[in-house]
């Protein structure tokens, strides 16, 4: 007789919370037929709760782990976890999915009738990647990266009047199964190799018995490096980025983007760092050389690119060779603080592309920031401060999260990826301060001042974080030193 | 109160931010007033500053503790000056600074967050912090540059901005780098200045960590091969960021080879000594050389602050008293002339619209005061004795020679090239008749433009007459700098004390 599975919903509560918002969105939208900002309401109810759930596991688990209960921590016969670190990650992408639903609201309610299959999707799109951040499993994680992954590949499509849209969707769509079909592969040979599929018992097993044929397992690992380095844009899997920031719709890239890199690397890191530290000598130099060649080669092709959300894909190639060196310096802490501030920023940077160009449009070309500073001062000076926090400057949050990064490198041993990053930061620099010298410095440019809407609420978060998390980084520093993985 | 001295700007800078723009009459007298808080308060520090070795008013907070940054301020007698000629130059750029129309807030705001970043860095004991300040103010200066600039402006803000970014980038890793050399050896991480002066570094890792400071300073300086930014910063910038740029933020970069270079890497500063005094001459010989071809006035005395900043930096590696003496005071007086002269091509400039020096002619008898006030500068900045220049050239020439003979004896010729490339200059622009018709018609200094310039005037005379006002300050900083050095290494600095013993005695009477 087998005893029933005990099941602890309160480990899948806020998953579970977002497929059901989102089922509630499409009833509610079927049934009423409601104006978009009733739609808006139900999704930030669900939000609202599913951050009540989130803060109560990080409560429970921060007690738990006090008192040296560790596996309470594990759930569904330790397929999922409730550590600081799915708590963390959680939280991140809930903050990416609310920035991302207000900056991109022009375009959901321009959407009429279909601006609830727009809302439906980012709720299973984040629940699809919530489910990835927490799972302890690389089944569960697969099922995660699917859900997410798809609803995004639907997403890039929304505007489907418009080619670039739809070319968006399909690249988006080939090149990720492609990567997702990596991935899985992957998670089948480390399988082969160590008869396991969860992150704790791979440790375990590699760390205790001695494996007869490794190569099975790198193979493994370089599919899963290879399939989540697409996810997160990494160069040299970041082909399909440019083109899928360009041609999905304005409003709801910074988004896109956003929660597929927080996933990425939380998955990355979880795999990596949890469960394969054994191999370290064997993942640490081909991490460290996509590091290399996402930092160098983002930076410099961003450095030629005249439309500024092309710009904003390379530039993010580049951050996620940044993420990297501190995947190379294993620290989780400056992992996620990275994640957090970057996303933020990402989606702040969006909104002022969506209110410039159009939250449905293609492209966003320089020209059109031409005398922005002139024509907009809030505006301008708000993209500003968050291109400088990007490019890492002192005083913003992003000089914090790439000092955590490379530190922690640094202290790895791998001091030469540190000086490649700052020589990379100072590239970074250079194309972030062209945007600023063609909205500050070109003085011609159209006569109209374009329309602050929604996004000015997500301008005034991203900006506000990015300086406060500047001067005062201990808030968010801390929170993140103690999302630690099991 | 160190603290206050950073912050004052800082929040002058958000209260003219808040004044509506369309009140254009209001910001710039604003800025001037707010701007002359800090400068009160500079000049109460120096004059209740005691002369002593260590540093003084510290202010010191923990800033991210797991990471062992601090919010630590300091003072010394090498900072000292520094701090007190930021918060001179600020009221003085912004009162010279009329001329600007265009964006008068922004402009306003910009000048003070630098003079923030400015004394920020000057009284940074942390190298986080000093980090941050030392990036922080770039843009500022880059907006100053790239909005309120001449023709070429935004060619030279991106120039200025990637040059030093690049510099400071290396030096963002060699602070890593230390901060975790310390926390291997004395088992926390500290970014102090303080606790890192401690450290024992193998003899690579110091080379390494002292090429990437001296590389980042050596740019900010500029320090011949690393120039090129310069001029075209110059020539670009508005006055206000030209004085701001060769008054004090060049000054950064000698500053920083004193205060980090010196005491960090005590061993390899000793063996770098060779490179650094040969660029430092290059650089003097050369700026002063390529002056004397400039057909521009600001690309003249642009490039006359190559040559002078190569003085600085060959007394500051001579490593002896009168060397460093000279290398601190220099600094100053190389902000006050050059600023000034830097003010007074300006103000040729808002007469005439041109910097062209064969546009010129017999300035004198039109503009006898602006012409006085050019030739008192130039014979400053020559070295004239009576004036401050030739305390800090004579300083570091003599301190030079014992360890520096032949470097010394070819940087002497600097002294002469200035000399003729700054009266040939004179005597194109002022003397003669003035024989093109719109020369005739010009009209000589306001008020508002005596008062900008004879608070300076003042100061280059009262630290030629009485250099020990200074000297008294700055010596027992610069005599801990070589006391760590002499501890740390087996150098052996000759003629310590002796020497200004006798130039006090020279200077003051």
């Amino acid at each position: 007789m087998i005893a029933p599975p005990e099941i602890s919903w309160m480990a899948i509560a806020p998953d579970l919370a977002l497929a059901v918002g989102a089922a509630l969105v499409l009833l509610v939208d079927v049934q009423w037929k409601p104006l978009p900002r009733v739609l808006g309401w139900v999704v930030g109810v669900t939000l609202a709760v599913v951050t009540g759930l989130t803060v109560l596991q990080w409560l429970e688990g921060t007690d738990a782990a006090a008192a040296g209960d560790t596996g309470s921590l594990m759930a569904f016969s330790g397929m999922i976890t409730m550590d600081g670190f799915t708590v963390f990650s959680r939280l991140a992408l809930i903050t990416a999915t609310a920035l991302g639903v207000t900056g991109g609201w022009r375009f959901v309610a321009g959407l009429g009738r279909r601006g609830a299959e727009a809302l439906a999707l980012v709720l299973l799109a984040t629940a699809g990647f919530s489910l990835m951040v927490a799972s302890n499993n690389l089944i569960m994680m697969f099922l995660g990266l699917e859900v997410g992954s798809i609803a995004l590949y639907v997403l890039a499509g929304l505007a489907r009047e418009r080619r670039e849209s739809e070319e968006a969707a399909i690249k988006y769509f080939l090149l990720g199964s492609f990567a997702s079909a990596l991935f899985v592969y992957g998670v089948a040979l480390i399988y082969a190799g160590t008869r396991q599929f969860e992150i704790l018992e791979i440790r375990h097993y590699l760390g205790n018995f001695i494996v007869t044929n490794p190569a099975v397992i790198y193979v493994g690992l370089g599919l899963v490096i290879a399939g989540l380095g697409f996810k997160v844009s990494a160069a040299p899997f970041h082909a399909w980025a440019p083109d899928v920031y360009q041609g999905a719709p304005a409003g709801l890239v910074g988004y896109m983007a956003a929660v597929a890199k927080v996933a990425g690397f939380a998955a990355i890191a979880r795999i990596l760092l949890t469960a394969l530290p054994e191999l370290e000598a064997t993942w640490l130099p081909v991490v460290a050389g996509i590091s290399v060649l996402s930092m160098l080669l983002g930076s410099v092709l961003a450095l030629v690119q005249g439309d500024v959300r092309r710009l904003l894909a390379y530039s993010g190639v580049a951050h996620a060779g940044f993420i990297m060196t501190g995947v190379v310096g294993g620290s989780t802490e400056a992992i996620l603080f990275y994640l957090a501030i970057y996303s933020i920023q990402l989606i702040g940077a969006f909104a002022v592309v969506s209110v410039v160009s159009g939250p449905d449009a293609a492209g966003s070309s320089l020209d059109r920031y031409r005398g922005l500073g002139r024509r907009s001062p809030v505006l301008a000076s708000s993209f500003a401060v968050l291109l400088l926090g990007m490019g890492g400057l002192p005083l913003t949050s992003g000089f914090v999260a790439k000092f955590g990064v490379f530190t922690e490198a640094w202290a790895r041993g791998y001091e030469w990826l540190v000086i490649v990053a700052v020589v990379a930061s100072v590239l970074a620099f250079a194309f972030y301060i062209r945007v600023i010298v063609v909205m500050y410095m070109d003085d011609d440019g159209e006569e109209e001042s374009p329309r602050v809407g929604p996004e000015g609420w997500v301008l005034a978060v991203a900006v506000g974080t990015t300086i406060l998390w500047g001067i005062f980084p201990s808030s968010l520093l801390d929170l993140a030193a103690d999302a630690l993985p099991l | 109160m160190l603290t206050a001295l950073v912050l004052l700007p800082a929040i002058s800078a958000v209260i003219v931010a808040l004044v509506p723009s369309r009140r254009r009459e209001i910001h710039l007298p604003l800025g001037i007033a707010l701007s002359v808080m800090p400068l009160a308060l500079a000049g109460y520090l120096f004059s209740v500053f005691e002369p002593s070795p260590g540093f003084q008013y510290i202010d010191r907070v923990a800033w991210y503790e797991p990471w062992g940054i601090d919010w630590f301020l300091g003072v010394d007698g090498i900072s000292l000056p520094m701090v007190a000629l930021t918060a001179l130059f600020v009221p003085i750029a912004l009162a010279a600074s009329t001329s600007i129309t265009m964006r008068r807030k922004e402009f306003v705001v910009s000048t003070l967050l630098l003079e923030a970043g400015l004394i920020g860095a000057f009284l940074a004991l942390d190298l986080f912090l000093f980090f941050v300040f030392f990036e922080a103010m770039l843009i500022p200066m880059y907006f100053i540059i790239g909005i309120w600039g001449s023709e070429r402006r935004v060619y030279a803000a991106v120039k200025f901005f990637i040059y030093t970014a690049f510099g400071s980038a290396l030096m963002l890793a060699a602070i890593i780098g230390l901060a975790l050399i310390h926390a291997t050896e004395e088992g926390f991480a500290s970014f102090a200045l303080t606790d890192l002066v401690g450290l024992d570094l193998s003899v690579g890792a110091e080379r390494w960590l002292f090429a990437a400071f001296a590389i980042a300073f050596a740019i900010k300086v500029p320090l011949f091969p690393f120039h090129t930014w310069l001029p075209d910063a110059h020539v670009e910038a508005p006055t206000a960021g030209s004085v701001m740029l060769a008054a004090v933020l060049l000054k950064l970069g000698t500053y920083g080879l004193l205060r980090f270079n010196l005491a960090l890497f005590p061993e390899t500063s000793v063996d770098a000594v060779p490179i650094m005094a040969a660029l430092a001459v290059v650089g003097i010989i050369y700026g002063a050389v390529v002056a004397i071809v400039q057909p521009d006035l600001k690309k003249l005395v642009a490039y006359s602050s190559v040559s002078h900043l190569g003085f600085i930096v060959l007394g500051t590696f001579a490593l002896t008293s009168g060397g460093l003496q000279g290398a601190v005071i220099q600094n100053v007086n190389h902000g006050l002339t050059t600023g000034a002269l830097f003010l007074l091509v300006g103000m040729i400039y808002d007469r005439r619209h041109t910097k062209k020096i064969a546009d010129f002619g017999g300035l004198q008898k039109t503009v006898p005061l602006l012409a006085g006030f050019f030739l008192f500068m130039t014979f400053a900045s020559i070295g004239l004795p009576g004036l401050n220049g030739f305390v800090g050239e004579f300083l570091v020439l003599i301190g030079s020679f014992p360890t520096l003979p032949s470097p010394t004896i070819v940087a002497a010729f600097g002294v002469v090239l200035a000399a003729i490339y700054l009266l040939w200059a004179y005597e194109r622009v002022f003397t003669g008749v003035p024989d093109k018709e719109e020369n005739r018609v010009l009209s000589d200094l306001s008020p508002r433009e005596i008062s900008v310039l004879a608070p300076l005037a003042v100061l280059v005379l009262v630290i030629g007459l009485y250099p020990n006002l200074l000297l008294d300050k700055i010596t027992p900083s610069t005599e801990a700098v070589l006391d760590h050095i002499e501890e740390q290494t087996d150098f052996v600095i000759p003629e310590r004390g002796r020497l200004d013993g006798v130039f006090v005695a020279e200077g003051s009477g």
